[in-house]
């Protein structure tokens, strides 16, 4: 879903820069007076700066409401699950949940810095964070559909990087073992 | 002594200009090799990225400075010898970098990231590690030393670097404009990146130390903190560097002046400090990170996006509007890079926000947005100074450089759709093996890079040309030396 806000935002915001552009490139042959187009330029830039701050403004208010390094309210008792990583694979404590399970994924390396992303069958992006030596980092994340998920190493870490995948199987919950 | 300056000059822009498309074709056979059309050795691929960000990022700011010491000279007396040191200890430093990646076979990535260069899993060995590490060093002091001469340059002419930001205007103890604006944006790379060189110095030092004393340990989380603070402050110094390009070269086409009112000073000023403390949107993802920090990451990149989208980009809009201005490689460059900048920002933005970070972090929508101001901002300035510096040197700029100029903008900006749009379906960066899902775009991507790199070449060939004759003409006018 953010992917998809951020592509939209991203594009849209983009095509708006480039028509203004375009425009003042379209309107840049004939010389007029600048104070004139200064002042009216200032005054546009005005309600530009305002409109700028609302939009960041209420960005900002919407989105710092999610922060995923926080644990989401309906998750106060999770399922615990050790994460290692190290040159070049993971060690999950374990690795099959039912769907509807509140998972704290609690990742740390052994090694160098890594990262844990965690795909699903789509290769989409769910929801990541970095493992480094000496730190844990905590990943609050509930399957909602059942399926094989891949976590991948989304932190360069050397040669095998691009091999260091680790595999989630996520079951219906009633088929699951449970905690 | 002018002729020497212009001679530096043209040689500083000269070999950034090679050493850009040259990385430009690293780039490019990445991209193949993830798209799978060509076979490349992971061990290859890592070395040729590591290769990359390094001397992407190092010939763009090498060659920005060398804008910002040409224009800064007309207003602060600045030393032509730290110039030329400037020049040497770069290059040495280059060298042995270049060195440490293709015959040590050094791939860290430009990140180094802590303890990584000690723990290569057998790739690379200590030699390449501290080369790699040196060499940094050596690059990391040649800037050093040339901002310091500015800083020095800059307090003597006005006092200090407080008055060099314009503070008396902004407080109201001075009236009318404050320094020019070349003055005002040299004042805050000096600092920005007096704070950037040092943060990188220090954490090299340490990590150099750890490869030869392992018992000696870094704490990865400020190892981390500083090669952030490092990478993003001097980074971005590119861009503010070469917009230095846009206040001068914009008023001489327009006939319009510039001028340091006082909005434009503010917005230089939050510049300076938002750029110094919003490096933690690089570490958004590290979860253990004090919370203030993060969310200062968010909510001050957000801000940074300001002095650009409300007072930068909208000076060269109102500046170009209406002016009669005319139209050659040089303009149309400088008012592209704008484009490129505020462009750039967007995407950037949004992956500053911490919720879309948590799904597009390391993703190909990273280098999606900063490839876009980077090569369409930050390149495009240089390239406009290019065209700028040998206006008037007598050689007729042909059609082929203005079919050129579009062809970099519209397969630029098309790369960079590709590298967002393979982040938006979560391909990793840095990855040098794709699976299918993700190579359309790489291969897509690679065929943009072959013409941008046509276009680069073109330019190249243009500036070689032009300051080689001029450099032939100078002599035959001196006569033979005896």
């Amino acid at each position: 879903m953010y992917q998809q806000a951020a592509w939209i935002i991203s594009v849209v915001l983009i095509l708006f820069v480039l028509f203004v552009f375009l425009y003042v490139v379209a309107h840049s042959g004939q010389r007029a007076e600048y104070e004139p187009i200064q002042k009216k330029g200032y005054r546009i830039r005005n309600v530009w700066f305002l409109a700028v701050i609302a939009a960041m403004g209420l960005a900002t208010f919407y989105t710092l409401r999610d922060l995923p390094f926080e644990r989401p309210a309906h998750a106060a008792n999770p399922t615990v699950v050790q994460v290692k990583a190290r040159q070049f694979g993971f060690v999950l404590s374990r690795n099959e949940f039912r769907v509807g399970e509140s998972i704290a994924f609690q990742v740390t390396s052994e090694d160098v810095n890594h990262g844990v992303g965690i795909y699903d069958e789509s290769m989409e992006l769910l929801a990541q964070t970095q493992a480094m030596p000496k730190y844990t980092n905590t990943i609050y994340y509930t399957f909602e559909k059942p399926g094989t998920y891949q976590v991948l190493c989304l932190e360069y870490c050397g040669i095998g990087h691009h091999v260091m995948t680790a595999t989630i199987t996520v079951v219906p919950a009633q088929e699951g073992e449970g905690k | 002594m002018e002729a020497n300056v212009r001679k530096m000059v043209a040689l500083y822009m000269l070999v950034s200009g090679i050493a850009i498309l040259l990385m430009m074709v690293l780039g490019l056979l990445m991209l193949l090799a993830q798209g799978k059309m060509i076979p490349l050795g992971q061990d290859t691929f890592y070395e040729m990225m590591t290769a990359h960000g390094t001397f992407m990022i190092g010939a763009a700011a090498f060659a920005a400075s060398a804008v910002m010491w040409y224009f800064l000279r007309q207003y602060v007396r600045l030393s032509f010898p730290i110039f030329v040191t400037h020049f040497v200890l770069f290059l040495t430093g280059a060298v042995m970098t270049a060195i440490s990646i293709f015959v040590f076979r050094f791939a860290g990535a430009w990140t180094f990231l802590y303890p990584l260069p000690a723990m290569s899993a057998g790739m690379w060995g200590k030699t390449g590690a501290s080369l790699y590490l040196i060499g940094m060093l050596l690059i990391g002091v040649s800037f050093l030393l040339l901002y310091l001469d500015t800083s020095r340059a800059i307090i003597r002419e006005y006092g200090s670097l407080g008055h060099g930001l314009g503070w008396p205007q902004i407080l109201g103890k001075v009236k009318g404009y404050g320094p020019p604006p070349t003055v005002v944006a040299s004042t805050m790379v000096s600092i920005v990146n007096l704070v950037s060189l040092t943060a990188g110095a220090s954490v090299l030092v340490m990590s150099l130390i750890n490869l030869f004393q392992p018992s000696i340990e870094i704490d990865p989380l400020l190892a981390k903190n500083l090669i952030y603070a490092f990478g993003h402050i001097f980074a971005n110094s590119v861009i503010y560097m070469g917009v230095i390009a846009v206040y001068e070269i914009l008023p001489k086409y327009t006939n319009r002046p510039w001028k340091s009112y006082k909005i434009f000073l503010i917005a230089w000023n939050m510049s300076t400090l938002f750029t110094i403390i919003i490096y933690p949107h690089h570490l958004l993802m590290d979860f253990v990170m004090p919370k203030w920090m993060l969310i200062i990451g968010q909510v001050f990149s957000y801000l940074n996006g300001l002095p650009v989208l409300v007072v930068t980009a909208f000076g060269a809009l109102m500046i170009v509007y209406r002016s009669g201005i005319e139209w050659d490689m040089a303009s149309s460059f400088i008012f592209l890079s704008m484009f490129g900048w505020v462009a750039g920002v967007m995407p950037a933005i949004a992956d500053a926000t911490i919720v879309i970070n948590h799904v597009m972090h390391n993703t190909k929508w990273v280098p999606g947005h900063f490839h876009m101001y980077m090569g369409i901002g930050a390149v495009s300035m240089l390239f406009g100074f290019m065209y700028y510096f040998i206006r008037g040197n007598g050689r007729k700029i042909g059609y082929a450089d203005m079919v050129s100029f579009w062809v970099y903008t519209i397969f630029f900006l098309s790369l960079c759709g590709t590298f967002l749009f393979s982040g938006k379906v979560s391909a990793p960066r840095r990855w040098a093996v794709h699976v299918p899902e993700w190579i359309p775009y790489d291969r897509m991507g690679a065929m943009f890079a072959v013409a941008i790199i046509a276009a680069v070449t073109v330019f190249l060939y243009r500036f070689f040309v032009s300051v080689i004759t001029v450099q032939a003409k100078q002599n035959i006018e001196v006569g033979p030396r005896a």
